[in-house]
């Protein structure tokens, strides 16, 4: 390995010299173990193999597309973007008619669903849809819960279940530094809204904070952490509702559906964080799904974390994340 | 920025701690750039890549690890998910499917397995690629042979 790392640093040297990056590159010829036998000359050559002159992929078209294909990918990632820029990451809050205004031409079931909406629930405040809308819609909704309440004492009991998280990660051997840059700006997060300290934040820079990338991104990743150590940890449990969803295991879900960032949400996702965070989330369905159109009615299911010997549930009666669901997308919901 | 940085010195250290504990990898940070790494991986056993050693270039994004690291071949391979000329990877993690919980060792580890289980299907160099979707393994396996002993051997003699 010595000498091969010693190779490595020459070899190194010799890709300095072909070029700057993203030029038509240059690929440095052979390996480390051939640049010993070549003069430095040759190696620097660009284009040292006239051996591959036979082979000219363009000639049959294929490479080319491979390239479009790769053209076409970026360019709907663009448009996406330029797309979700247009609503920051956690919007204001505005009155529940402002749902009732975007609809106005729409479903009658919706319309009429709006307005049932509006005898519970008085305001929302929209999230961005790039596949992160339910995290970030948790986050900004507990975050403000506890800046609203004060409650220290809940502070403590998900601290505790935070605790229990970064076990769970550790035996199912993630290594620490994947994960613990993450947990810590939700804890500073967390620190923060609780008043009475230096560090501590308003409202306003609460909501500076959910639409600041560097924080929000952080976040959003470390919900996804959680969960996917929840599903992983009972991964029996889990198994038919994965099985249902996407016909993997429950390893491959975590890693195509849960970690990545923008991949969206279901049941499965929203229970595991319920469960491991011990925090009960409502969601309301607004959808155009009705069983007598006589005597409509808006669906909402609870999700109550399951007591379990790692994690102690809050004993509040009452949800304290409410999300609004419009099929693929969540936000944040207000209640009277 | 600052994240990025810390993460990478975490993966700095950690590499140095692993080191003996995969043989067939070896990372390099670039002595004056922690953005820049280099890796040696070799070819896996009862492949046409066995018994090479290919090099790896990583260009790692400010916002890393939110956004993966761009890797590419410098070494010259004959691979369905490798562009023969620009030895761009064509691999889910390092796209879609990345996320912070993959590293820069488990990346390489990621790669020698694709070297193992090419992916037709998906193909950045067609070649290959419809070489192994007509069926013909020994054509692939040939041609693949032939540019490891070529690009990532020791010439004899």
């Amino acid at each position: 390995m010595a000498k091969e790392a010693e190779a490595s640093a020459r070899k190194r040297k010799a890709s300095d010299d072909v070029g700057p990056e993203g030029e038509e590159p240059a690929m440095p010829e052979p390996s480390l173990l051939e640049v010993e036998t070549k003069s430095g000359e040759e190696a620097s050559n660009s284009n040292p193999n006239p051996r591959d002159s036979f082979l000219f992929e363009d000639d049959y078209g294929c490479a080319s597309l491979c390239d479009d294909n790769v053209d076409i990918m970026q360019h709907y990632s663009d448009i996406c973007a330029l797309d979700a820029v247009k609503i920051p990451y956690v919007g204001d809050k505005e009155p529940l008619s402002s749902l009732a205004i975007e609809f106005q031409s729409g479903s009658p079931i919706l319309q009429e669903k709006i307005k049932l909406l509006a005898e519970q629930y008085a305001a929302l405040r929209r999230t961005r849809g790039d596949g992160n809308c339910f995290y970030r819609s948790f986050m900004y909704s507990y975050l403000e819960h506890i800046l609203e309440t004060q409650d220290k004492a809940e502070v403590d009991r998900i601290l505790a279940n935070i605790e229990q998280c970064k076990k769970t990660l550790q035996v199912l051997g993630y290594a620490d530094f994947t994960f613990e840059d993450f947990f810590s700006i939700f804890i500073e997060q967390l620190e923060s809204v609780l008043q009475g300290s230096q560090t501590s934040i308003s409202h306003e820079e609460l909501l500076l904070r959910s639409c600041d990338q560097s924080i929000s991104d952080y976040v959003v990743m470390f919900f996804r952490f959680v969960t996917s150590g929840e599903i992983r940890r009972r991964a029996e449990f889990f198994e038919p509702f994965v099985a249902g969803l996407t016909n993997t295991s429950v390893d491959q879900f975590c890693k195509a559906s849960v970690e990545p960032m923008g991949e969206e949400s279901d049941h499965v996702h929203i229970i595991a964080l319920s469960d491991a965070l011990g925090v009960p989330i409502r969601v309301v369905y607004l959808d155009r799904s009705s069983c007598d159109p006589s005597a409509l009615t808006v669906n909402h299911h609870d999700f109550m974390p399951t007591e379990s010997s790692t994690s102690n549930v809050c004993l509040l009666p009452r949800p304290r994340v409410t999300l609004l669901y419009r099929p693929g997308h969540y936000d944040i919901l207000y209640p009277k | 920025m600052q994240a990025s940085r810390a993460r990478l010195f975490k993966e700095y250290k950690e590499v140095h701690k692993e080191k003996a504990v995969d043989p067939d990898i070896q990372l390099v940070c670039d002595d004056s750039n922690i953005y820049k790494w280099t890796a040696l991986i070799k070819g896996p056993s009862e492949t046409p890549y066995e018994g090479g050693v290919f090099q790896l270039a990583f260009s790692i994004p400010e916002q890393y690890p939110l956004l993966p690291p761009q890797v590419r071949f410098l070494t010259k391979i004959f691979h369905p998910n490798v562009h023969f000329k620009t030895g761009e990877i064509c691999l889910d993690i390092l796209k879609n499917a990345w996320s912070p919980a993959w590293t820069l060792q488990s990346v390489c580890r990621a790669i020698i397995a694709l070297m193992a289980h090419p992916e037709p299907d998906s193909p950045l160099n067609c070649d290959s690629g419809n070489l192994l979707r007509s069926g013909d393994v020994r054509g692939y396996r040939s041609m693949a042979r032939m540019y490891t002993r070529l690009a990532a051997m020791p010439k004899k003699g």
